[in-house]
């Protein structure tokens, strides 16, 4: 199965142009979607979950028509949103529960052994019982990733699962995203690359609306091997710097900025190579752009 | 500092739109109010009471405060609760500023944004009433003559209720906001201080809760209309309402809690984030069980079903997943609660008469039960906003709504949900019905009728308005506007219908089922109300497909993305279902309007006025027409109950009294009834010359004219018919069980005034002149004519009534026989005396109890009384009644002319006794049902009525009075003396009293809200609280005065000279109130005649009063009291302006003592003579006194009636 996403445009009311021409096909397996924050991943994602509307263009799940199949599509689909809050007064197990039935598992057993082992899987066996408003920022996104696993979906979407997450909730959510089938079209969105470069087989880059590159984490990594160049500078020569070179990013170490540098050879000798990784495909993708 | 954090809050109230917005809505308002016909505030003003009196200003300004409340809560509610919705509270509490300044800064800033709101008021008020003239349209005040400008009237009320009720409002809005932290909390507040409003109005069917009652009104409204009940109009007209009495310890009490409110918020509101919750959570121990490992876990595989069944199971879910939510919520247990306690308050106190309750039979609980329909509205508005966004606010919409959820479940879940809940509060109540039942000691529960009414009346009520609130929640998609939209909804509801659009296709919700008659249970109303319910049930499924069309899924909210979405949602199912329910509404409502506007004629309060004023301008000119009178009657009345339809047919003698031949007839056909006129001839031949249609009027022009003395048989056939149902009113007198009417259904002689209007103010805006209520009493034609009319003196009287199997029809007469014939039942009713011109026709299903009365001449009469079975209660009562009046009446007035009394219970659409010809309709809803728990404590109505109504036999049946001013002086103020002297020789005299207090409490406001002119009880023209209430108090005083015997002798004397009146009599006319007053005149000595002038001639009011009442012991065991009073004394002109008068009367001086069971009791009651305000009477009495004063036992008439004694005390030094 392949989700295959042609031509879709959208604009919203304020003149965002949310999403322009996203041509994307995502076959099974891990998809990360890599952008900075407002580039339009949540909007695609949400376009993909059935709850936004597109201008224009098609989404088909195999021949699933995403935007006018809805309820066919909605019984495949795992959906965590990038935000998303509980009723604060209802115990996890009654909402999953709650959810469980939302999701077309009627049958009483099933549903509590699913909804049980689920609980176990996210390590939220113990809290079962608390009101979810007592929950710590991790417990309620695992609880999240619970909610989306109901029923076996065929298409999982998650939506910044990682933000605000602490590293040790992190690690523990990213295996729980990795255990998933091999038969499932994963979504993951991020902008965090290390997300992306854990778990992904096929990856986008995006923003301002626009699919800036697609294909394998070792296809992008490929095409600009050898091409990144570093070097610590002073602060007031930062500027200066920016208007000659390619600076795709900075940051500061020990208080004096390293910037990265997009070149086909070193720029002037003074720069160090370095292995590119994920994070300078993202920033050279987006600095081009 | 908090200068600053004043002007912040000033400033921030300053720049928002919101500010303005409730400003113009407040102005335009108050500017409509005064200015247009529609609208109304308060709605005191018209007749004698000026628009622009200072009385109407300041009512008008206090009812504004209850609009107020929504603002009121909405500013200052927020004032510190917006930096917890914001999350600024961190910022803002770690500053320098103290917890004083930040909430009086935060109060303050806010109340003078209130403040300066609430001037829109005054503003609107006075360019209104200054321009109101200019305008395009007419005010309704336009042809009026208004009270010159006086600022003062607009700024004093402004100041002194508006400002404090602003204060007293915003001081708890303020707390609930700063304590509570939600907003909810806020409107529970609002609700809680409206429940204390009606709660005060509970209280007052009890005159003696009166202060009570006004101090715990938080908005000052009734503190304010029982501060100035007694008011006449001309004090509304000219005074200001000042602040006193218990107006100012209403303001003081309620400005007093507001401030303790405030200190007590600045001290409980902690000035930390996070709180200390207030029950500490027991901590859990959970039982420590196996660690899982989350990697070795496998997720099993669940079925994962769609489809319709799938579905069902699904919304079933969510229901009772939102029932449990909500009622949880705290809140909605407080409005529930408030409710329950409203209805508590109000089971004490039920369905009073001069302070005595009824049964609570299940009918009346019912009717007490819809008390919680106002709650019920909250409810159902607020939480089906809540559970409309219950998900968006919680954020959890977009897991939601990513579910294979059909679009339709998750709506009509939230429907049931809610549907859950109504029904367990409707459960509660039935319940709670039973319960009060129960408390009462009362064990007949109708629990079928609680399911019946519940499950009809309240449930297509909550239905209704539950799916109309889905709907424009769905549609406005913002909770508060949804919220702002069912409160102009509302709004414009109401004001629709004053403006003329009143056809029940058009008013939300319409359809009542009434309320229930033990005697026609539901009767005919079931059918309108199944019809009408049925037209806006599918309405509001129609409302409830395109809310599931158009509700919000997903994260855009944009009209055009619901739109586009929604064409995708209308599946063939949903299609076909909105389709079938639009079809529903529209084949509904086209059958509502072939009743109401096809097969019957629907007519706006407006076209009804217009008629009217035609008829007066085409037909007036007949008025004084001679026409021959009626002197026969003997129909045949064929009453078909279960289709409510009658027909009668049969003739009348018409015969010219006058010196001249008649040779036209006009006949006036029922219009009002809609009466069918089959056909209508006479003997004789004649033409019907000319026919006024619309009017019912015909003139027929005999072929030989009807010489003097000569007689003419008139013989008609007249039908009605009730076809479908109606739009407004339907007729409540014929009905299935319990029909009761009389003979203004049938064809009548000439010009019928009673057609025209009568109200002034509704006069002037047709242009026509005003109108005097009566005529003059030296008006020939008012004295030829008795009350019942021109068409008549006496009759002769024979009728055949034939009903259905099961029912009992009775008129006028002695029964002659009684038959069966094609399974219906017939009933042969003969007079054998003549009677007047009066007759009533009733049939229902009777049970009789029957006893007989003996006259002293030894004819024996029959009683006997037709009710309904199960109101057993009070026939003992009655027929004791009956006979203790039969016994006084007799003997004091002259022998009994009938044979036989029948009393007949009909169903309670009407609320009254009436005495025709030896027979006397009864209501089941006045009487039957009372219960007099204690003689001692209780007055027995019942008991009062039936001698009120017996009374009548005499005066009104055997003294007719003439039809001029001052009539019902011998009627209906005989009747009652004839009841208070039966009553006064069968209970203790301090029930008495407890029952001239209810008469003088309803004179005294009945003259305030005198919309004419108020006359002496000797020219009374047709107003209740003068015939009756003051007829009361001044029989009974006078009584006193001359004494019973006196009084009776009179009445003897009067009776001798004038029975049977009219011009075939000895005295060529019929009798008028001051030809009684003569024969009372002739029992008065000199020295009391200023009686006579004062209680029946003039409108004079005495204000008596006891400073001071000192005693001591003397040596023989007895006791000098010295009583210090005051005494005064006034007149009043028509309209109340009243100026003093010289006292010179003799007043009841008293003292009374205690006896064994601590009950008060008259140790002394004398007549003083009274020449001057301030007196001191010495008195010697044998017991120890309690209290004393000048007259004690209220005879006089007395605004302060409560000031006339006082506690006597030892005197400090001799006396």
């Amino acid at each position: 199965m392949q989700l295959k996403i042609t031509d879709l445009n959208k604009t919203y009311g304020n003149g965002v142009h949310a999403l322009k021409d996203v041509n994307l096909t995502i076959n099974q397996g891990m998809f990360g979607l890599l952008g900075p924050n407002g580039a339009g991943k949540s909007s695609l994602m949400r376009t993909i979950a059935t709850l936004q509307e597109p201008d224009s263009g098609e989404i088909f799940l195999g021949d699933i028509n995403v935007l006018t199949q809805k309820d066919e599509i909605r019984k495949t689909l795992g959906y965590l949103p990038q935000e998303f809050g509980v009723y604060p007064k209802v115990s996890a197990i009654n909402l999953l529960n709650h959810i469980a039935v939302l999701k077309g598992i009627t049958n009483a057993t099933e549903r509590k052994n699913i909804v049980e082992a689920l609980l176990q899987k996210t390590n939220l066996w113990e809290a079962r019982k608390k009101n979810l408003g007592g929950y710590s920022g991790g417990m309620k996104q695992r609880f999240g990733i619970a909610q989306a696993l109901l029923a076996h979906p065929k298409l999982i979407i998650v939506d910044e699962p990682t933000a605000g997450l602490d590293p040790a909730e992190r690690n523990r959510f990213l295996n729980l995203l990795s255990e998933l089938g091999e038969n499932t079209v994963v979504i993951l969105s991020t902008h965090i690359v290390e997300d992306v470069k854990e778990l992904c087989s096929d990856m986008a880059v995006f923003n301002k609306g626009e699919v800036l590159f697609k294909g394998s984490p070792d296809e992008a990594l490929s095409g600009i091997a050898g091409k990144v160049w570093t070097k610590r500078i002073r602060k007031d020569e930062l500027n200066e710097y920016k208007a000659n070179f390619k600076v795709i990013s900075e940051k500061l170490i020990g208080g004096n900025p390293v910037i990265n540098v997009l070149a086909d050879q070193n720029p002037d000798g003074t720069f160090s190579p370095i292995d590119a990784d994920l994070e300078d495909v993202y920033f050279s993708k987006i600095f081009l752009q | 500092m908090l200068k600053e954090i004043i002007r912040f809050e000033f400033f921030y109230r300053k720049n928002r739109p919101a500010t303005y917005i409730y400003f113009g809505i407040l102005f335009l308002l108050c500017f409509a109010a005064v200015t247009s016909k529609y609208v109304t505030i308060g709605g005191i003003a018209g007749g004698q009471i000026k628009e622009n009196s200072p009385y109407n200003l300041a009512f008008m300004t206090i009812i504004m405060t209850f609009f107020f409340t929504f603002i009121a809560s909405a500013i200052m509610g927020v004032a510190v609760l917006r930096d917890f919705e914001h999350k600024t509270e961190s910022l803002m509490f770690s500053t320098t500023m103290s917890k004083f300044d930040y909430l009086i800064g935060r109060f303050l800033g806010s109340f003078i944004i209130m403040v300066l709101i609430y001037c829109s008021i005054w503003l609107a008020f006075m360019t209104g009433y200054s321009i109101g003239k200019f305008l395009p349209w007419d005010p309704s005040w336009k042809e009026k003559e208004m009270l010159a400008f006086d600022a003062w009237s607009y700024f004093q009320p402004f100041i002194v209720w508006g400002i404090s009720n602003l204060f007293i409002q915003g001081a708890i809005f303020f707390a609930a906001g700063a304590l509570s932290r939600s907003t909810i909390v806020i409107y529970t507040q609002g609700i809680i201080l409206f429940v204390l409003y009606q709660v005060s109005d509970t209280l007052l069917s009890d005159i003696d809760n009166k202060t009570l009652s006004a101090m715990l009104d938080p908005f000052g409204v009734r503190a304010f209309s029982i501060f100035t009940e007694y008011w006449t109009p001309a004090q509304k007209n000219s005074q200001i309402v000042p602040l006193g009495g218990v107006l100012l310890w209403n303001r003081l009490v309620w400005c007093g809690l507001a401030l303790l409110i405030l200190i007590g918020t600045y001290y409980s509101f902690s000035f930390n984030v996070v709180r200390n919750t207030l029950f500490k959570r027991k901590n859990k121990k959970e039982e420590n069980i196996e660690k899982i490992k989350p990697e070795l876990v496998k997720i099993p595989s669940a079925m994962q079903f769609s489809g319709f069944a799938t579905s069902l199971s699904q919304m079933w879910t969510q229901a009772r997943f939102y029932f449990r939510m909500v009622i949880r919520e705290v809140p909605f247990i407080a409005i529930a609660f408030v409710g329950v306690v409203q209805i508590i308050v109000d089971s004490f106190y039920f369905d009073k008469m001069y302070g005595t309750s009824s049964y609570p039979i299940t009918a009346n609980v019912i009717g007490m039960l819809d008390g919680f329909d106002m709650f019920f509205l909250i409810i159902i508005v607020f939480y089906s906003g809540e559970l409309i966004w219950k998900e968006r606010i919680s954020n959890i919409h977009l897991i939601i709504d990513a579910t294979p959820v059909k679009d339709w479940v998750n709506l009509s879940a939230k429907f049931i949900g809610m549907m859950l809940i109504n029904l367990s509060i409707m459960l509660l109540l039935i319940l709670m019905g039973v319960l009060v039942q129960a408390a009462h000691g009362y064990f007949n529960f109708e629990l079928s009728l609680y399911f019946k009414s519940m499950f009809t009346s309240t449930l297509s009520f909550v239905l209704l308005y539950t799916l109309l609130s889905f709907f424009v929640q769905v549609m406005s998609n913002n909770k508060f506007i949804g919220f702002a939209m069912m409160f102009v909804f509302f709004l414009v509801t109401f004001f629709l219908g004053a403006a003329g659009i009143q056809h029940p296709l058009f008013m939300f919700g319409s359809g009542r089922l009434g309320s229930y008659s033990d005697m026609n249970k539901f009767g005919h109303f079931v059918t309108s109300f199944s019809w009408l319910k049925l037209y806006w049930f599918s309405m509001v499924v129609v409302f409830f497909v395109l809310s599931v069309v158009l509700s919000v899924r997903g994260s855009e909210s944009l009209m055009k993305t619901r739109l586009k979405v929604g064409k995708l949602r209308l599946t063939k199912p949903v299609l076909t279902f909105g389709i079938f329910a639009l079809i529903s509404t529209l084949l509904t409502g086209c059958y509502v309007f072939y009743n109401t506007n096809k097969i019957n004629k629907y007519q706006t309060r407006e076209e009804a006025e217009k008629e009217q004023v035609t008829y007066e301008q085409l037909l007036k000119k007949f008025e004084k027409l001679p026409q021959p009178k009626i002197v026969d009657v003997n129909l045949k009345v064929e009453i078909y109950p279960s289709t409510r339809d009658f027909t009668a047919e049969g003739y009348y003698w018409l015969k010219n009294k006058t010196d001249q031949p008649i040779s036209d007839i006009h006949i006036q056909n029922d219009v009002e009834h809609k009466m069918k006129l089959d056909y209508l001839k006479f003997e004789g031949g004649a033409k019907a010359n000319r026919k006024y249609e619309k009017q019912g009027y015909i003139i027929h022009t005999l072929n030989k004219p009807l010489a003097s003395g000569d007689s003419v048989k008139m013989s008609f056939k007249t039908i009605f018919e009730t076809k479908g149902f109606v739009a407004g009113t339907s007729n409540t007198n014929v009905v299935y069980n319990g029909t009761f009417f009389n003979n203004t259904y049938f064809p009548s002689i000439g010009y019928n005034n009673g057609y025209e209007i009568g109200e002034d103010d509704t006069r002037r805006k047709y242009k026509l002149k005003e109108k005097e209520r009566m005529m003059e009493q030296n008006d020939p034609i008012g004295l030829s004519q008795s009350l019942f009319g021109d068409d008549a003196d006496y009759i002769r009287f024979e009728m055949v009534i034939g009903t259905e199997k099961d029912q009992t029809a009775i008129a006028p007469g002695y029964l002659q026989k009684s038959w069966e014939e094609k399974g219906r039942k017939y009933f042969h009713y003969k007079m054998d005396v003549p009677m007047c011109n009066f007759y009533s026709i009733v049939s229902a299903k009777y049970k009789v109890k029957k006893d007989k009365w003996v006259a002293p001449d030894g004819k024996p009469v029959s009683l006997e009384i037709y009710y309904n079975k199960g109101h057993e209660y009070n026939l003992d009562k009655m027929m004791s009644s009956m006979k203790s009046s039969f016994d006084y009446f007799s003997k004091n007035f002259s022998p009994y002319q009938y044979r036989q009394m029948r009393i007949m219970e009909f169903p309670k659409y009407a609320d009254f006794a009436q005495s025709f010809a030896n027979t006397v309709p009864f209501s089941e809803g006045i009487g039957f049902i009372q219960k007099i728990s204690d003689p001692d404590q209780d007055l027995d109505m019942p008991y009062y009525v039936t001698a009120h109504e017996l009374g009548h036999q005499w005066w009104g049946h055997q003294v007719a009075e003439a039809n001029v001013k001052g009539n019902a002086m011998l009627s209906e103020t005989q009747a009652q003396y004839s009841a208070l002297m039966v009553m006064k020789h069968a209970i203790k005299p301090a029930m008495m009293q407890k029952f001239l207090k209810y008469e003088l409490d309803r004179y005294l406001r009945g003259r305030s809200s005198e919309r004419k002119k108020e006359q002496p009880l000797n020219m009374v023209e047709g107003q209740g609280y003068i015939h009756y209430q003051k007829g009361s108090l001044a029989m009974f005083a006078l009584q006193d005065y001359i004494g019973e015997d006196k009084v009776n002798l009179a009445l003897r004397n009067f009776l001798k000279d004038w029975q049977y009146p009219g011009p075939d009599s000895k005295n060529k006319r019929y009798p008028t109130s001051n030809d009684l007053l003569g024969y009372f005149k002739a029992q008065t000595p000199d020295s009391l005649k200023n009686i006579i002038t004062d209680m029946f001639e003039t409108i004079t009011l005495f204000e008596n009063k006891t400073e001071k009442v000192e005693y001591k012991a003397l040596k023989n065991k007895t006791y000098e009291v010295k009583i210090t009073t005051s005494s005064e004394k006034f007149r009043a002109d028509s309209s109340g302006n009243e100026k003093p008068i010289a006292i010179n009367d003799w007043i009841d001086v008293g003292v009374y003592g205690e006896d064994i069971k601590g009950e008060p009791n008259l140790l002394y009651l004398q007549k003083h003579k009274v020449n001057k305000k301030a007196n001191t009477f010495t008195i010697i009495v044998k017991e120890k006194p309690k209290k004393a004063g000048i007259d004690p036992i209220n005879k006089l008439i007395d605004r302060h009636s409560d000031d006339n004694t006082k506690t006597a005390e030892v005197a400090e030094k001799g006396v």
